[in-house]
């Protein structure tokens, strides 16, 4: 495919992925800082359902032929360092990678500290990549997926864990429905906490108090 | 349809199918699962090479300046910007400044202290993501879809770090 028609491809998925992050408000700080300290749930509920609806249709794609997957690699350090890095990173950004750019479409000027501080972040991980290499960037067990070490089909194994997420979520969404976690202004904060009843009206202390 | 674009929330199951369908297109068209981090390289990467003409050098640096998957995936970062934007005016919740959680939880009053904050957070975010080598979409997202180990380890890590460093905030 030609760079420009990506180009297009690109804006258009990134068009439909930033609808679904801002009407979600999954790009709201509150929401995100608010699943940290497990007040919120919606950032699971959007993981989760995304992570779900990828098994499916990864699972119809790859047992149609149509498609090879592409697995990352399996490093140990890596993975622990750089993921305790990233999930502080996000909660300091109050956003992930992708809703950066999410919160500078809906107007959050802050988020444009976030994208240099960003950008400046891969730029270092750029010039320390040839140091880092040998040390936690090569050898492990290479592309390690879980239906592979099960010798089982990975269809099979991917429908299993889009059950497990899907009953997971079901629940989730019984002990706390997303319309509770929204919050006045649609941005995660004035959410009732654990324990107290989900229907006062946000933000308020209960009547015991 | 249940939810239209003038509508201030839809619930987070319906916004997760859509999300998890661009895997269809992500596959097909360009032959990679969806990503969100790396585009952060090819932005450095060019940026870098007007100081340092020497970039190109680096092999990592390289394989992110040029082809159709990296420019790819700095389109749809930017359609990202454009989806929120457009979503956000046709339904009225436009931002301003900062979010008032800063100053709840981190007691951030000014937005010049909030850009230094979240430009700290954004520089540990991407080199974290880097080292793990993706985020939230690239090990999330695609790499438990893909059933990758490594995205599991990555995944358990991230929320552990975001626990602990939101466990140092207020609580609200």
């Amino acid at each position: 495919m030609s760079v420009l028609l990506a180009v297009v491809v690109g804006l258009l998925m990134g068009a439909v992925f930033g609808v679904a992050l801002e009407k979600s408000r999954v790009f709201e700080p509150g929401m995100i800082i608010g699943q940290f300290q497990f007040r919120n749930f919606i950032m699971l509920k959007i993981f989760l359902t995304a992570v779900t609806t990828g098994l499916v249709v990864l699972a119809a794609l790859d047992g149609l032929g149509l498609i090879r997957l592409a697995p990352k690699a399996t490093l140990f350090a890596a993975d622990v360092g750089g993921g305790l890095l990233l999930g502080a990173g996000i909660a300091l950004a109050g956003a992930c990678p992708g809703t950066v750019a999410a919160q500078i479409g809906a107007g959050y000027r802050d988020a444009l500290g976030t994208l240099a501080g960003g950008i400046a972040g891969a730029g270092l991980f750029m010039y320390l990549q040839p140091v880092l290499e040998p040390l936690i960037l090569s050898g492990g067990p290479g592309k390690l997926r879980v239906d592979v070490a099960l010798g089982a089909p990975y269809w099979a194994v991917a429908l299993a864990f889009a059950a497990l997420w899907m009953a997971i979520l079901v629940v989730l969404e019984r002990w706390r429905p997303w319309r509770t976690d929204l919050g006045a202004d649609h941005d995660g904060i004035g959410v009732p906490p654990l324990g107290r009843r989900p229907d006062l009206p946000a933000g308020r202390a209960t009547p015991a108090e | 349809m249940p939810y239209g674009l003038r509508d201030k929330a839809w619930s987070p199951y319906a916004a997760g199918v859509l999300i998890g369908l661009l895997q269809i297109p992500a596959f097909l068209l360009i032959n990679t699962a969806l990503g969100a981090s790396s585009s952060y390289v090819t932005v450095a990467a060019h940026l870098a090479s007007l100081a340092d003409p020497a970039v190109g050098g680096i092999r990592y640096a390289a394989q992110h300046m040029e082809g159709a998957k990296n420019w790819w995936q700095v389109a749809m970062v930017a359609g990202i910007a454009l989806g929120a934007f457009a979503s956000s005016r046709l339904s009225g919740t436009r931002r301003r400044g900062f979010s008032p959680i800063w100053t709840r939880v981190a007691g951030v009053r000014s937005l010049g202290g909030r850009v230094l904050m979240g430009t700290a957070g954004g520089f540990v975010m991407l080199l974290g993501a880097r080292i793990a080598d993706g985020c939230t979409s690239g090990h999330g997202i695609s790499g438990l879809a893909q059933l990758s180990v490594g995205s599991f380890i990555a995944v358990g890590a991230m929320f552990a770090g975001g626990i602990l460093a939101a466990a140092l905030m207020k609580r609200i």
